[in-house]
């Protein structure tokens, strides 16, 4: 959940640019990002998240019960960019994003937007209204190409903020054995018995959800799976570029090639018009 | 069409310069005013304007500043040392990883001296220069991309 990463880091990106969310949300699974390269100053854009997946994966819920895969993002924007405030939005922009509550990571950190989880299926591609900021207000704003980081998820973690594993992992046989006895709880789940090599036996307890790999009189080793891996999400992060560009640079620009164009004209006419005199004048 | 003139084959000079493989300038095009006044602005401005259209409008990014606590996910360095990159990660022994980082340079300094035995310039009159050539672009190329892969697919690249 964002909220754990909003607890536990004041930055989400660290310093050697993993964002924290992998830290829970082991798998890794690609993600896509599509935003404008290049932006003028004080206008909305929207960034596109691309989070797929196949909506027929079912994943484990917490009470062990299958259920459809929740999708997430963090997106990491320039100092200055933000979250495009609602009424500013054109009607198309607002019709597209009204489903999905972003927020800012915290008070002191506009620039970094977060959502989630939404409902999967409707949200494999997550639309980011974002405002540009202007450096004629903002004088620690400047007409630069900045760098935009991008996590986004699928499907439940695999570790908790404290450090517990979910039940979104396959359960793994602490000691080498043999399986003596499987029994089938009333609500849902195994409890597995396992004779060790010195004959201790100890039970493995498998919650509701999981499906077996093992079955009876079947030799285990250490840190083997006893059953099948549940996780079909996944993290991803990626990054973009994107070129805050002053109106004043393209109109000059513009009137710079317009010139360099004309300029280039005039020296081949030039030439072509000393290459007659030389003709003419049989001097070359 | 330009102006051109025609080689004076009537001048002994020029045909001894010629018989050399020289004296190229003593016709054609007359370099001045023709080529070097008129022509050169026109191909200076070009240039000068696809440098001013790139800088606006890709400017360069400004990375993140620098924290030597921070050791980046993923290690790499500037693309051209790729592939001696890759071959000291994969040379398990560093030793011999190094030399043979150094022996790039050092095999690239003898090639004027060995190659000199050989008169010709044509790339097919030089078959054994060339096919050296052709593979060490090959293996480089291939080291360069594996460099940007995983260990264990640095060789492979996971192509088998």
């Amino acid at each position: 959940f964002p909220i754990y990463a909003q607890q536990g880091y004041e930055n989400p990106r660290e310093a050697t640019g993993r964002i924290v969310c992998a830290n829970c949300h082991l798998a890794q699974k690609p993600i896509k990002i599509e935003a404008p390269k290049t932006v003028l100053p004080n206008s909305i854009f929207e960034a596109i998240v691309k989070i797929p997946y196949d909506t027929n994966n079912k994943q484990l819920l917490g009470n062990g019960i299958k259920g459809s895969i929740n999708t997430g993002a963090v997106m990491i924007l320039p100092e200055g960019f933000k979250l495009a405030p609602k009424n500013l939005l054109s009607e198309e922009l607002r019709e597209k994003t009204k489903n999905v509550y972003i927020q800012p990571y915290s008070t002191t950190k506009d620039n970094i937007l977060l959502v989630g989880p939404l409902a999967g299926e409707k949200n494999q591609e997550i639309i980011f209204p974002i405002l540009s900021p202007d450096p004629s207000k903002d004088k620690n704003i400047h007409f630069l190409k900045y760098p935009i980081y991008i996590g986004a998820n699928r499907g439940r973690g695999q570790v908790y903020p404290t450090g517990d594993k979910s039940n979104n992992n396959p359960i793994v046989s602490l000691n080498t054995g043999k399986v003596t006895k499987i029994i089938s709880l009333e609500k849902g789940g195994y409890k597995i018995e396992i004779e060790k090599d010195n004959g201790e036996i100890y039970t493995e307890n498998i919650p509701q959800g999981l499906n077996l790999m093992v079955s009876q009189g079947s030799q285990v080793v250490a840190n083997q799976n006893l059953t099948d891996d549940p996780n079909v999400g996944g993290f991803g992060q990626t990054e973009i570029e994107i070129v805050l560009q002053s109106p004043s640079r393209i109109k000059g620009m513009i009137v710079f090639f317009f010139t360099v164009t004309i300029a280039q004209i005039f020296f081949v006419l030039k030439k072509k018009q000393w290459e007659k005199v030389q003709a003419a004048e049989i001097n070359f | 069409m330009s102006i051109i003139k025609k080689p004076d084959l009537t001048d002994p000079k020029l045909r001894a310069k010629l018989a050399k493989g020289m004296g190229h300038h003593y016709y054609g095009e007359p370099a001045w005013p023709n080529d070097i006044l008129y022509m050169f602005p026109v191909v200076i401005l070009g240039i000068l304007a696809c440098d001013v259209g790139l800088s606006i409008l890709e400017p360069s990014v400004i990375g993140e500043p620098a924290n030597p606590f921070a050791t980046p996910l993923e290690i790499l360095p500037e693309w051209y040392f790729f592939p001696t990159f890759n071959l000291l990660r994969v040379i398990p022994n560093k030793l011999v990883g190094v030399l043979s980082m150094a022996s790039v340079p050092a095999g690239l300094i003898t090639v004027p001296f060995i190659e000199s035995v050989n008169k010709f310039q044509n790339p097919f009159r030089r078959p054994i220069a060339t096919s050296v050539f052709l593979v060490g672009t090959i293996v480089a190329v291939w080291l360069g991309i594996g460099a940007t892969m995983p260990l264990s697919k640095a060789i492979t690249l996971g192509l088998f």
